[in-house]
């Protein structure tokens, strides 16, 4: 907490304050409160342990260590896997969503060890980030990556992660949105012209 | 009015988007007994529509394709929609016309295909879709042909990153305007249809409106065919075309509950996009002797040039696509065939920092920084002809879906005039943002909207369907979507989608009624 209050930032709980408003719509204070709320979920389509491997992977590729409220990155892809369904498409160069996430765990687990000769959950942070890099760049040792497309599992992943994380709501509060905050319409549409209920950044 | 499956119904029209809906409600009007097959669900603006991306990932279509290719072709969230009103419950609805030349590609360039017919046959058609579906507009329009008629309502308010485009391009000696937009400027009356309120600026078009000022065909031409009698059948998966000994198609066959279903008819209309439309043709091996089925397939070039701005934004406030230029049309120093135009781009959260996540690789602190820039950040992306090649189709792969149908594989490739196409804009649209004061400016290249894959034409061994969009092959087979256009135009094509639509719809019923 104490040096992110040195950096300009938008102030806490913009977005849950105004789910308690009629400034949002039932339905869409349903689907962010049912969000907000969501219970801490098992994993029900990785092992344990490969879903430990991708909670780490994603903890670095959005890093909430400083955070208050953890927002369930992971789960929601092991949630979405569970189910089965997928976003419409898929690169023909990758096999289906669920083996792609389970061969590039594996692969980012071998490259660790290639490298470092340790699991990727024994590395620094540090060390984990040069992993990963390797893999988004194509440059990462393993025989898994001789078959899997590293650059498109990186992006995909890297994809689903950030709709995860931000289409929670505090999240949204982390970047200042409140566009869910409609139903009066918005009128003040111009280059710096603020409504009332638009929060302002602040440093202090 | 619900019609019985043993019962010979006129017509059954496959698929309710900017295709099927218009024409849906034209051969109501006229008094043909017709149904509507639709895929997806129908749904409930105001209880089913939330102000949230993920709750609306419902209104994709979602089942998985094989994108392959160079470009392979993000589909769902940048493609295609499903439910009553197709895509265009989720389309941003910019509304610009085709200009005359954009129908005349081959005869003013050499390659790619004319149109089997000019401009004039479509204008009329573009006046009734503007004024039924009440576009805002400006008057007179500064690009194309004088119209004959106004836009149906003044221009609806230009928010930050219009006025940031506005302000580089003045800069740059580059032309603008309040862009035109299917979302009401002033709440609309239409007899059939009923009363919608003026949009509330609320920037989620492509979502679902949950007020009803967005014209999707749900709340415009879906309405107005039932009010003419059409019945509507939500969740019904078509899957089979029965071709009768005759060689005309006696019934269709679809899915629904997980039971399978039949309706019996006269005339089908085959309305499913392009992507669906050539699978169904493909798996029943149908109205294909030109071998052009799945061919041509086409992407606007979309390039997205984004920037941050000292000045608050907000990008989530207004329409999203707010003001336009057209100066590119026929740029002087154009190295590519056809033109292209400029839009400013507002943009939803999610959709924002995913297309950062793809397009610029950040992750870690530094995607978190770039995403704090979330409220000031503003786009212009443009939309361009591209041209039809044969390394562009759609085929049927080994892989299942959930019904057991193949998915399709479709391959896409940017060819060269593509290619110099976008850089060009690259240097435009960088050269405005830059006049504009932006910083960190980058580039995310896409392409939009799928075209093409059964293609209209005058000669049955180049093209699927002929003018009046009636299979060459099965003469009581239409078919009426984004997939007959011979070329994919310099603009937006839903406007030019319904147009044609009434324009089949008037050709079928001189001809047969
Ligand atoms: C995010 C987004 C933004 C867009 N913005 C714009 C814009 O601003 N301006 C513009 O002009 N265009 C825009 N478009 C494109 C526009 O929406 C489409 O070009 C247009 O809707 C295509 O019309 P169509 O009739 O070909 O298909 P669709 O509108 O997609 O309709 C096809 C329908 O057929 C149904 N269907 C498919 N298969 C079957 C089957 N087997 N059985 C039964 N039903 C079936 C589908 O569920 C769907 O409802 C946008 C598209 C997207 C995705
Ligand atoms: S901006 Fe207007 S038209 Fe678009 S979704 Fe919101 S209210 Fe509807």
């Amino acid at each position: 907490m104490s040096n992110a209050h040195m950096l300009p930032h938008y102030p806490e709980g913009t977005v849950r304050t105004l789910l308690t408003t009629d400034l949002v719509t039932e339905a869409t204070r349903q689907a962010l409160t049912d969000r907000l709320n969501a219970p801490l979920r098992e994993p029900t389509f990785f092992s344990a342990d490969d879903f430990a491997l991708l909670d780490a992977v994603c903890n670095r590729l959005i890093p909430q260590d400083e955070q208050e409220k953890r927002i369930p990155v992971a789960e929601g892809i092991d949630e979405r896997l569970s189910k089965n369904t997928t976003n419409g498409w898929r690169y023909d160069s990758m096999p289906n969503d669920g083996d792609a996430f389970k061969l590039g765990l594996k692969g980012i687990n071998e490259s660790a060890l290639v490298i470092f000769q340790q699991p990727f959950l024994n590395l620094s942070g540090d060390q984990q980030d040069q992993i990963l890099k390797a893999v988004q760049v194509m440059e990462a040792p393993g025989e898994v990556w001789q078959n899997l497309p590293a650059d498109r599992f990186f992006e995909e992943l890297l994809a689903e992660a950030v709709e995860n994380y931000y289409s929670h709501p505090v999240a949204q509060e982390e970047i200042g949105y409140v566009g869910m905050a409609d139903t009066p319409g918005w009128k003040r549409l111009g280059l710096n012209q603020l409504e009332d209920r638009e929060p302002r950044m602040a440093t202090d | 009015m619900p019609y019985k499956t043993s019962e010979i119904v006129d017509a059954v029209v496959i698929g309710t988007g900017a295709g099927g809906a218009p024409l849906l409600a034209r051969l109501a009007q006229a008094g043909l007994k017709v149904v509507a097959l639709e895929a997806g669900k129908q749904w409930n603006p105001a209880h089913d529509f939330p102000t949230d991306e993920k709750a609306q990932a419902k209104l994709f279509w979602n089942d998985e394709r094989l994108s392959a290719g160079n470009d392979p072709i993000p589909f769902g969230s940048n493609n295609s929609g499903t439910g009553v009103g197709g895509s265009t419950l989720h389309y941003t609805a910019y509304t610009p016309r085709a200009q005359p030349d954009d129908l005349r590609i081959r005869t003013e360039f050499g390659v790619g295909e004319d149109w089997p017919f000019s401009f004039d046959q479509l204008e009329p058609y573009y006046d009734e879709v503007e004024q039924f579906l009440g576009v805002s507009g400006p008057s007179p329009y500064p690009w194309g042909p004088a119209r004959k008629q106004a836009y149906a309502l003044g221009p609806l308010p230009v928010n930050g990153a219009g006025q940031l485009m506005e302000r580089g391009c003045k800069e740059v000696g580059i032309k603008t305007s309040p862009a035109a937009n299917a979302a009401l400027s002033a709440g609309y009356y239409q007899e059939g249809v009923g009363h919608r309120p003026a949009c509330a600026n609320r920037g989620f078009c492509q979502a679902g409106c949950n007020i009803g000022a967005k014209a999707s065909m749900d709340v415009t031409y879906i309405p107005l065919a039932v009010h003419y009698g059409a019945e509507i059948r939500p969740e019904c998966f078509v899957t089979q075309l029965v071709k009768s000994p005759a060689g005309i198609l006696s019934e269709v066959v679809y899915m629904r509950n997980g039971q399978e279903e039949r309706q019996r008819c006269r005339f089908v209309f085959l309305c499913a996009g392009t992507i669906e439309t050539a699978r169904l043709l493909l798996l029943n091996d149908l109205a294909n002797s030109s071998g052009q089925v799945g061919r041509n397939v086409m992407a606007h070039p979309g390039l997205q040039i984004w920037g941050e701005f000292d000045e608050d934004i907000r990008p989530y406030k207004g329409i999203p696509g707010a003001l336009i230029s057209e100066d590119m049309h026929r740029p002087a120093d154009a190295d590519f065939v056809g033109g292209y135009l400029l839009q400013s781009i507002g943009v939803m959260p999610v959709t924002y920092v995913s297309q950062m996540a793809r397009g610029r690789g950040l992750w870690g602190q530094d995607l978190k920084r770039a995403a704090l820039a979330y409220n000031h950040v503003a786009g212009i992306n443009i939309l361009g002809d591209c041209l039809p090649y044969d390394h562009n189709y759609l085929e049927l792969s080994d892989e299942k879906d959930i019904r057991g149908l193949p998915k399709p594989r479709i391959y896409f490739s940017n060819g060269e005039s593509e290619e110099r196409m976008t850089a060009h804009a690259n240097k435009v649209m960088r050269a405005i943002w830059g006049a504009a004061g932006a910083r960190n400016i980058w580039a995310f290249p896409r392409n939009a909207h799928v075209i093409g894959t059964c293609r209209m034409g005058n000669d049955a061994s180049t093209a699927v369907v002929n003018a009046n969009g009636q299979s060459f092959d099965i003469p009581n087979l239409y078919i009426s979507d984004n997939s007959t256009f011979p070329s994919a135009l310099s603009v937006n094509p839903a406007l030019t989608i319904m147009a044609l639509a009434l324009r089949t719809a008037d050709r079928f019923l001189e001809q047969w009624k």
